[in-house]
């Protein structure tokens, strides 16, 4: 059986942004500025990450006022949680399957050698 | 792996399943600990609070007889302090989890707020010329430290049922058991039984916080 991690959500950064994004209730929205300061990103790269997840409709940005007083918010979609949901049971699957625990990934993953077949065996090819 | 910030694209070096499910809780936790406004801390500081202001109440107290209900000011001055510090972090720890977070769940939060301050401040404000007046009001005036305790646990209960505040309908049943148990404690030890039994009820409630904050969303 292949296993496929969402390529997308699959990149360090924009992991933790989906997470950050997730922690908040359904509907609710978090401010461009609290998001780079709670992710310590400079707003170059956190504009880069949230583009890609927008334009798969996985957050949704709102930007309100003009000029100096402009704020944009953003909020994960249905489609954003249910994409790290199942990205979060793959996972799941993918630890289960190789009894990784994921506490202590640096001591109990593979070592580096067996890395590429590992991400071939588990169809990660695609994101690395 | 580097999840240091500012490191997009990192997964050219090499981002295995562990390392994402390492740093997919990772996330989350700092993320729940960052917008939960009441911390497993803040309860803690409750549960010491409610003992050390309740215990003096009832240190000051329990010699009395018969039973004036006169507190001592020493008693009075640290329940100031522990309660003023009490709304100062409150108030802080709110402000803080809410900046820059914006919706609909964050306006019913604010509602429960005001509604929460509300109950406190009315609760007391009204039960206090009562218990000044114990000689007509004989429940209010002998057990001060129950009945607006059991007044406010169980109008709050209600509120956070209906806002679906589980965790805090719970706490505000367990504000209500507490007072309704001292009842049967005297006048003096309703203080000592109100103090433990709120102890008991926020050092529960933290546990309760710190394991939600810390469950592993990968994990099951």
């Amino acid at each position: 059986m292949t296993i496929e991690l969402d390529p997308l959500i699959h990149v360090p950064t924009r992991l933790r942004i989906v997470a950050t994004l997730a922690a908040l209730p359904d509907g609710d929205a978090l401010s461009f500025t609290r998001l780079q300061n709670i992710l310590a990103l400079t707003p170059g790269n956190l504009i880069i990450q949230l583009r890609k997840l927008e334009e798969a409709d996985y957050i949704c940005s709102t930007k309100t006022g003009n000029g100096s007083t402009q704020k944009t918010t953003v909020a994960m979609t249905s489609k954003g949680r249910a994409a790290l949901g199942a990205y979060t049971q793959a996972l799941r699957d993918l630890l289960s399957g190789l009894d990784i625990d994921p506490a202590f990934p640096a001591t109990t993953t593979p070592s580096a050698s067996a890395l590429p077949l590992l991400a071939h065996s588990c169809g990660l090819e695609r994101c690395t | 792996m580097d999840p240091s910030p500012g490191t997009a694209g990192t997964t050219q070096g090499g981002f295995d399943p562990g390392q994402a499910a390492a740093l997919l809780d990772q996330a989350t936790q700092r993320a729940r600990r960052t917008f939960t406004p009441l911390t497993p801390l803040l309860f803690a500081f409750r549960a010491v609070a409610a003992l050390v202001v309740f215990g003096g109440i009832w240190l000051s107290v329990r010699g009395q007889h018969p039973y004036t209900g006169h507190i001592s000011g020493w008693a009075v001055a640290v329940a100031v302090v522990l309660v003023g510090t009490n709304i100062g972090w409150t108030a802080r720890a709110i402000g803080h989890a809410g900046t820059g977070v914006s919706g609909p769940a964050q306006r019913k939060w604010q509602a429960w707020t005001g509604i929460m301050v509300a109950a406190w401040v009315i609760g007391y404000l009204i039960t206090a010329p009562l218990y000044l007046d114990a000689s007509s009001h004989p429940v209010w005036g002998l057990y001060p430290a129950s009945a607006p305790l059991l007044v406010i646990g169980l109008a709050t209960a209600v509120a956070a049922a209906a806002f679906r505040y589980r965790a805090l309908a719970g706490t505000a049943l367990g504000i209500a058991l507490t007072a309704a148990v001292a009842g049967f404690g005297g006048p003096a030890g309703s203080w000592l039984i109100v103090g433990i039994g709120l102890c008991a009820v926020y050092l529960g409630i933290a546990a309760f916080t710190a394991r939600a904050q810390h469950r592993s969303v990968v994990l099951p």
